[in-house]
């Protein structure tokens, strides 16, 4: 809202410098968000809230602003050069919809000579942003925007039939506005009449066949007050936001429609018009002051300090409140209409406080008691699972959450996307249903800007519609491709492989406990078919890791191998992991052994694994493969193996004969269950 | 006697630090000569001196010469394997640098989401999360939004059905919390936020949110201020200004706004790339929870008080690190990302 300070002095006397002035609207919370100063005025760009309609206007801002100077509006006179005619002979009006029109009124000028505004006007007009156009529009705007009341002027000789009909719209009409635009009318919107068709969109905006032009006369003047519900909707419908639309959906003032319609046609009649005697003023159930009761001691209690009752009551009179009846402890206050605002209790103690300073309110540290300290379990892995990544040398990124049904379909993750009803764009029309787009994305980004290595992951949303009902499940995905970094000139560059991603999901699994976890090679929507393993933990799919599909990395012309996973920390989080337990370190020496076998190349290392866990050696403490190796040394179709074996006891040293017991057994079980055989030298 | 374990632990000085120069065999068998030598040699020279001494002090004082005398060997010894072996004779420089290892960097916001999720965490509150997809009654309605309120226009909001909507901020914990929890309440919520917004330098369709509630007997305005204080000079520093004005909000009244006074240009800049000349930074939202909000969710508000903040992480971000456009963060691009590991 532009607020011209020139006009400001129209209602109140202040000389204040510039920055005093918007320090002042400031503190009482019209922030002033730009200003300019003219050779003759300063300019305001002025923050507005929803609930403050009536800061629309100079008037109200005027108001505040007084209030918080400490002066009071300067009283207004609208004299009239009065017509021989009453209104009310001229021109019929009827009101058939008392709910969204419950005030109107009217007023007739006669012999309007329609023609440029006085510069006086003119200047007013300019320096809230508009372009003057004649003195009746001139008039109209200048009343909106003193008293944030719209008005709307007709040319009388273009109603039929004398007559002003408010009334909802009948299915099929139509009304061309003021900006020759032609709107489909329909039921449940307020129109204005005449006797044969709609002149105007009740509130919103008036149309072009009754418009004030340079052969305009006679000038009807409606100022009303409409339901702001119903005029939010049919300018949402109509699509038409206008200056008196803005201010009617916020609501406006029910008792000032009499005050506007006279301030016009004073107005009016100053440059040659002659006002018709009386305004017509429809106003079938007056409505009735709120009043709400303010109590001392909430005052006290709400914003932790006293206020002085005598800046109470001073500040609510300059307001325009009025304190009908008051006790050492409480005050009644009638709220002028013009406070649409003010309900209770709270929105007054706002205004002793905005008034008041909020600066002089106390700043105090509250008492801290009775909380249960809560602790979430969630987000403590979360964040021990983002120090694993990172210590495997994954970059944490944030991708948004929407994408496009082009993108989600190549991912088929059988799961119904979340569509958007008004998305900003296509591409963004609706939520995702996989992480994996976004780290695609951010890889080729990256790629494409130099870097050698890309190893990135995110936690967060995906969001889906499962049974007619939304769902929303916690994700982390993560990817590697391209060189390992650091480069080190005493060792040669490493690539980035599946096993290094591997290694990182085994690595969180094990830190967290979610222990013992199984990879199964299975095939996963985004990845390789054979280069693909599900990971399962207490019987449960929580998500798969492998090569990214080649015909999915073609969309982002990604050439080279993309090492990606993606798991579901919703299903991994409502699991318990193993309780963490300290094991007490064995005083006596473990026994090492080492044994490497040939075996078949397509014999799953995990099957070995298991065997062995399954034959629950005595004393083994751990094994590990520590090398593997195919090569022109040996068949073909064979890998050898070695297999560390450590075997501790609690209590005392290990016989090396019990050992080699343990090793036979373990021997014998690769020999005959896998056909391992014994290599020389192992 | 006294002279001689004088002149002993004066000979162990000079001998450490002797060797310690030793860079070829040559100043090695120099010094060598200094401390051995067998006519000219500092030891030798005192194990002479021994027999001047009574019969009662000798073996006390031999036991002290002989002790330096084969600590001398083996650091001659051990100096001379050093400078046998390859790291001395082919000389390494170690001005080379050393190995790094690469680590991940985490994401400027979840870095600084996590930054104020501690400040709230040692002021004693907890954190609480709720659904980024949420109904009207939530985000709205139990809000003190009336349906058709101009209010609304205020949070652009992107709607999936007319009753379901992507939450345009993280103040709907707030009625989930307060339905199931009796006061008092001290709470944070941190979250993603959605606003139908076309991507600017400033403005994005979403970021990130940290929502605070305190509900408790006696809770006011003063205590607003006072936490909102020791957050914000902890969170930059203990000498920024903070400025509490009048704004509205459904959910709060009286409402707040609290601006940060610009680090960039101190209001002097009528330029100001960072708070565009008039000196302050909006930083939170806050007010006292609105007295319909706490009917919405069966709470007497005659009888317990609250307030409620939010703040914008991104934005908030962007202010610390002076970042000049919001959409930095969500480019991923590494060189940015990676710049946070130092933080
Ligand atoms: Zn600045």
């Amino acid at each position: 809202m532009r607020i011209s300070v020139n006009w400001l002095k129209d209602y109140i006397d202040f000389n204040v410098s510039t920055s005093e002035l918007i320090d002042r609207l400031n503190n009482i919370g019209l922030l002033v968000d730009e200003w300019e100063e003219t050779e003759e005025d300063v300019i305001l760009e002025l923050e507005t809230y929803a609930n403050r309609p009536d800061t629309l206007g100079h008037l109200g801002v005027a108001r505040e602003l007084g209030a918080g100077l400490g002066a009071y509006l300067r009283p207004k006179e609208w004299p009239l050069i009065e017509a021989d005619e009453k209104t009310s002979d001229l021109v019929d009006i009827q009101v058939s919809d008392e709910t969204l029109c419950p005030r109107y009124c009217g007023i007739i000028i006669k012999g309007v000579k329609v023609g440029p505004s006085p510069s006086w006007l003119k200047k007013r007009v300019k320096a809230i942003g508009l372009r003057p156009v004649n003195n009746v529009v001139d008039v109209t705007n200048y009343v909106v925007f003193s008293t944030a009341h719209p008005v709307h002027a007709f040319d009388l000789a273009k109603i039929s039939g004398e007559k002003i009909m408010v009334r909802r719209a009948k299915k099929g009409e139509v009304l061309k506005t003021l900006e020759e635009e032609d709107i489909a009318l329909s039921p449940e919107m307020l129109v204005i009449a005449d006797s044969q068709k709609p002149v105007a969109l009740a509130g919103i905006i008036g149309g072009e066949n009754s418009s004030i032009t340079e052969e305009t006369q006679d000038v009807f003047i409606e100022s009303a007050y409409f339901d702001p519900v119903s005029i939010r909707k049919t300018r949402k419908k109509t699509g038409i936001q206008t200056d008196a639309s803005y201010r009617f959906e916020r609501g406006a003032d029910i008792s000032f429609p009499p005050q506007a319609a006279l301030m016009t046609a004073s107005l009016l009649s100053q440059m040659g018009g002659e006002a018709a005697q009386q305004v017509v003023d429809i106003y079938p159930k007056p409505r009735k002051n709120k009043t709400v009761v303010l109590r001392n001691h909430r005052i006290s209690k709400l914003l932790g300090m006293d206020i002085r009752r005598d800046f109470i009551e001073r500040i609510l009179a300059k307001l325009g409140f009025h304190i009908e009846n008051k006790s050492p402890e409480s005050w009644q206050v009638k709220i002028p209409f013009f406070r649409v605002d003010i309900d209770r209790e709270a929105d007054l103690i706002e205004e002793v406080a905005r008034f008041y300073g909020y600066d002089k309110v106390p700043s105090v540290f509250p008492p801290l008691k009775d909380v249960e300290p809560g602790f979430d379990q969630k987000r403590a892995r979360i964040n021990e699972l983002r120090q694993s990544l990172f210590h495997y040398g994954f970059n944490e990124v944030l991708n948004f959450s929407f994408s496009a049904p082009e993108k989600e379909v190549k991912f088929h993750t059988g799961r119904a996307a979340i569509e958007i009803k008004n998305p900003i764009s296509s591409k963004a029309s609706l939520l995702r249903t996989n992480l994996m787009d976004g780290i695609l994305e951010n890889i080729i980004w990256n790629r494409n800007r130099g870097a050698g290595g890309v190893h990135v992951f995110e936690i967060g949303n995906i969001y889906f519609w499962k049974n007619e009902k939304y769902g929303e499940e916690l994700r982390l995905a993560l990817a590697t491709t391209g060189m390992i970094e650091e480069t080190h000139w005493a060792e040669s560059p490493q690539e980035t492989d599946f096993f290094h991603l591997k290694g990182t999901v085994e690595a969180f699994m094990s830190k967290l406990r979610y222990e013992p976890f199984i990879f199964k090679e299975e095939n996963h929507p985004y990845f390789e078919p054979g280069f693909s393993l599900l990971l399962y933990y207490k019987g449960e799919m929580i998500g798969g890791l492998g090569l990214v599909r080649k015909d999915i990395c073609k969309n982002y012309f990604l050439d080279e191998d993309v090492w990606g996973a993606e798991l579901s920390l919703k299903s991994l989080f409502e699991k318990q992991p193993q309780p963490f337990r300290y094991t007490p370190v064995s005083r006596f020496p473990c026994v090492r052994r080492d044994i490497s076998f040939l075996a078949d190349k397509d014999i799953y290392f995990q099957e070995i694994k298991e065997a062995l866990e399954k034959l629950n050696i005595p004393y083994l403490d751990r094994f590990e493969l520590y090398d593997r190796y195919t090569g022109s040394s040996i068949p073909q179709d064979k890998a050898s193996l070695s297999l560390r074996f450590i075997f501790c006891h609690p209590r005392r040293t290990l016989q090396a004969e019990e050992v080699d017991r343990f090793q036979q057994r373990i021997i014998h079980t690769l020999k005959t269950k896998f056909g391992f055989q014994l290599r020389e030298g192992g | 006697m006294n002279d001689l374990n004088k002149r002993i632990e004066e000979y162990t000085k000079k001998f450490k630090k002797d060797i310690s120069e030793v860079r070829d065999k040559k100043s090695l068998q120099e010094v060598r000569n200094t401390y051995l030598s067998r006519k000219k040699g500092l030891v030798t020279h005192l194990l002479r001196e021994l027999k001047t001494l009574s019969p009662e002090e000798k073996p006390e004082a031999g036991k002290r010469i002989n002790e330096l005398k084969e600590t001398i060997q083996e650091e001659l010894q051990r100096v001379e394997q050093n400078l046998e072996s390859p790291r001395f004779t082919e000389r390494i420089d170690l001005t080379l640098p050393g190995k790094k290892r690469y680590l991940g960097s985490p994401h400027p916001i979840t870095l600084f989401q996590q930054e104020i999720e501690d400040i709230f965490v040692r002021m004693g509150f907890s954190i609480e999360t709720g659904p980024e997809v949420e109904t009207d009654y939530y985000n709205f309605e139990a809000l003190n939004f009336p349906p058709h309120h101009p209010a609304r226009d205020d949070w652009d909001t992107l709607y999936v059905t007319d009753d379901l909507l992507l939450r345009t901020h993280t103040s709907p914990v707030q009625i989930r919390i307060l339905e199931k929890k009796k006061p008092p309440v001290r709470i944070i919520m941190p979250g993603k936020v959605f606003r139908k917004e076309t991507p600017d330098p400033t403005h994005l369709p979403m970021f990130f949110q940290v929502e605070g509630l305190v509900v408790d007997e006696g809770i006011n305005f003063a205590h607003l201020k006072g936490t909102l204080e020791v957050f914000l000079k902890t969170l930059f520093h203990e000498k920024i200004r903070i400025r509490f004005r009048p704004s509205f909000f459904p959910f709060t009244e009286p409402s707040a706004e609290v601006d940060i006074g610009c680090t960039l240009c101190q209001g002097e800049d009528k330029q100001c790339r960072l708070c565009g000349g008039n000196g302050w930074i909006e930083i939170l939202g806050a007010g006292m929870v609105d007295p319909q909000v706490f009917k919405n969710v069966n709470t007497d508000p005659e009888k317990y008080s609250g307030f409620a903040f939010g703040l914008g992480v991104d934005r908030t971000a962007m202010f610390a690190y002076q970042i000049s456009d919001m959409r930095n963060f969500f480019e991923n691009d590494l060189r940015f990302i990676r710049q946070f590991l130092q933080k």
